[in-house]
């Protein structure tokens, strides 16, 4: 894997792993939480990012393949007393598999439609959940007093943030390969990518088994953090979109940008809150979003990377070279 | 000379309409061939069927003496087989030397996210088109017809072929563009590469050929060396309805 990180680069991950380990020391207990989540929905973003911002595939259902996760190590941990240890594994486990099942048909659609079937996967599982086998699931009232792993705010912190830094380091490595190359290359033009000699289903499989693993870990994980689970929550429509959203504000296929989506999506979701109660609040990171996709379509990533190279562009106007 | 390609009487409908209409024709090894006939003779869909995009309804196509027909277009590619389309398709968002770098990738997981890119590899192929190493950081948005297609003619390269289909290679180029594409095939010419190639640029065409076959509707109408297939009454009748 050579060249994939340079040593620049590695001082980078380095300082911010540095820093976000150390601010349990700064911030309060409830901005701890908010980092927490921020961190789950980081996981979730660049899940979504590694299948639909590379591959161009998008997907509207990725609740489903979390809840998948989510309910394998609930149902296992809390009904049947089996350890977290070998329920989350399972968990990633079933979503590849389950996950794998329904989609794999999907991926020979494209467009829109692989879009539509992925929101109907999730809306399924919504009315599944609740009517099939409820003493399981805990029906329309989910579970609750699930075990959690650790407990308090900062232990939360560090085991989100390990996990979500472990992830984000690995999709980074991975999308820089020359199959993160391909996987990008199929955005742009898929029959192209077959014509360079390439197997496009098998890549489109492996960036769907890779972003489902993440979402059965991620899911996993964040159902043992809340110790509750519930369906309305986990396959609500505004979770998709705050999941999309992320990804896109941060700069879709660059794994980094969804994380940094992630984090901004967060706190302007919490900073809104008092001032916009109700879900108001998503008609404003609506218009944020909706300028800011005017203004850099490639999101946040790209304006860092414009500034770095002192090449921001003002609104309306191209950068050089750019003009396509 | 062995046979590096075989057509075997090779049908083709879309509905109603026959497209490829019985044709059979071979292209041997080192040979250059071009492929004639007016617009809708049905020159683009025999590339697009010995690639695999499409499926024939019936006859063979087989490239070293084995039948193709039912493999996918990967593999056809891995096989040796290669094309350029008439319009274009970079990946846009690429630049030069990622787009050479897609065709160059082997289609093996472990070595996708294991082995490394060969940059010398890639300036190689580039340069073989006629770019400069400057040019490996440009985007396709910043590259002029001529220079798109050198970079299709690259990506192409890259997955090492032994049979190149060039599908109106000189269309929207100048004539410094054409002179310099002209070159580029002479020399692939000579460094054995075989090729198919369909262009409406007949003055072009004739130099880098050895034979010529001329269709229309589907059907082979001429067959033989350049100069006797324009000399052929069937095919100046197509042309030019005369």
């Amino acid at each position: 894997m050579a060249r994939v990180i340079t040593p620049r680069q590695a001082a980078l991950w380095l300082v911010f792993a540095l820093v976000m380990l150390a601010l349990p020391q700064f911030v309060s207990n409830g901005t701890l939480r908010i980092m927490i989540f921020a961190n789950f929905l980081a996981i979730f973003a660049m899940s979504w990012d590694f299948l639909s911002g590379k591959t161009g595939y998008v997907s509207f259902g990725h609740p489903f393949l979390i809840g998948i996760g989510g309910y394998t190590t609930a149902i296992l941990s809390y009904r049947f007393g089996v350890p977290i240890s070998i329920s989350i594994p399972v968990a990633v486990t079933a979503t590849l598999v389950g996950g794998t099942l329904f989609f794999l048909p999907a991926l020979r659609i494209k467009g829109t439609y692989f879009a539509l079937v992925t929101l109907a996967f999730m809306e399924l599982m919504y009315q599944l959940i609740q009517v099939i086998r409820p003493d399981l699931t805990g029906g329309t009232r989910g579970m609750s007093g699930i075990k959690t792993m650790v407990s308090g705010a900062a232990p939360n912190f560090y085991l989100s943030f390990g996990l979500m830094f472990a992830i984000a380091l690995g999709l980074w490595m991975l999308s820089r390969t020359r199959l993160g190359t391909s996987l990008d290359a199929i955005s742009m033009n898929e029959e192209a990518v077959s014509g360079s000699g390439l197997n496009t289903t098998r890549l489109k499989l492996v960036a769907f088994m890779v972003s489902a693993s993440v979402a059965g870990l991620g899911g996993a994980f964040y159902v043992h953090y809340l110790g509750s689970i519930a369906p309305r929550a986990l396959f609500d429509i505004n979770f998709v979109f705050t999941i999309i959203v992320s990804a896109l504000i941060g700069g879709s296929a660059t794994i980094i940008g969804p994380m940094a989506g992630a984090f901004f999506m967060t706190f302007l979701l919490e900073y809104l809150r008092p001032l916009l109660p109700g879900s108001e609040r998503y008609f404003v990171y609506g218009m944020i979003a909706l300028v800011l996709y005017v203004y850099q379509p490639k999101g946040i990533f790209a304006i860092v990377s414009d500034l770095r190279n002192g090449k921001l562009r003002l609104p309306g106007r191209a950068a050089n070279g750019d003009a396509a | 000379m062995a046979t590096l390609l075989e057509l075997d009487n090779v049908f083709k409908r879309f509905g109603g309409i026959v497209a490829t209409n019985g044709l059979s024709f071979t292209v041997e090894k080192g040979e250059s061939l071009a492929l004639i006939g007016p617009n809708g003779a049905g020159k683009t869909t025999i590339f697009s069927l010995i690639m695999g995009e499409i499926r024939q309804n019936s006859g063979a196509i087989r490239f070293k003496g084995k039948d193709v027909s039912n493999l996918a277009t990967h593999e056809r590619i891995k096989r040796g087989i290669a094309r350029t389309y008439q319009v274009p398709r970079p990946f846009g968002d690429m630049d030069v030397a990622q787009n050479i770098r897609v065709g160059m990738t082997p289609d093996n997981l472990w070595q996708m996210v294991f082995g490394a890119p060969d940059p010398a590899a890639e300036l190689e192929i580039a340069r073989s088109v006629g770019f400069r190493e400057s040019d490996l950081a440009r985007t396709p948005s910043t590259l002029s017809m001529g220079d798109l297609r050198k970079l299709e003619l690259a990506r192409a390269l890259a997955t090492r072929p032994e049979v190149m289909l060039l599908d109106e290679v000189f269309a929207g180029l100048t004539v410094a563009e054409i002179d310099q594409i002209s070159d580029l095939l002479a020399q692939k010419r000579r460094e054995g590469m075989t090729f198919v190639i369909v262009s409406h640029d007949l003055r072009a065409l004739e130099p880098l050929v050895d034979r010529a076959v001329a269709m229309t509707f589907g059907k082979a109408i001429a067959e033989g060396s350049f100069a006797s297939v324009m000399g052929d009454e069937a095919v100046r009748s197509a042309y030019l309805g005369e």
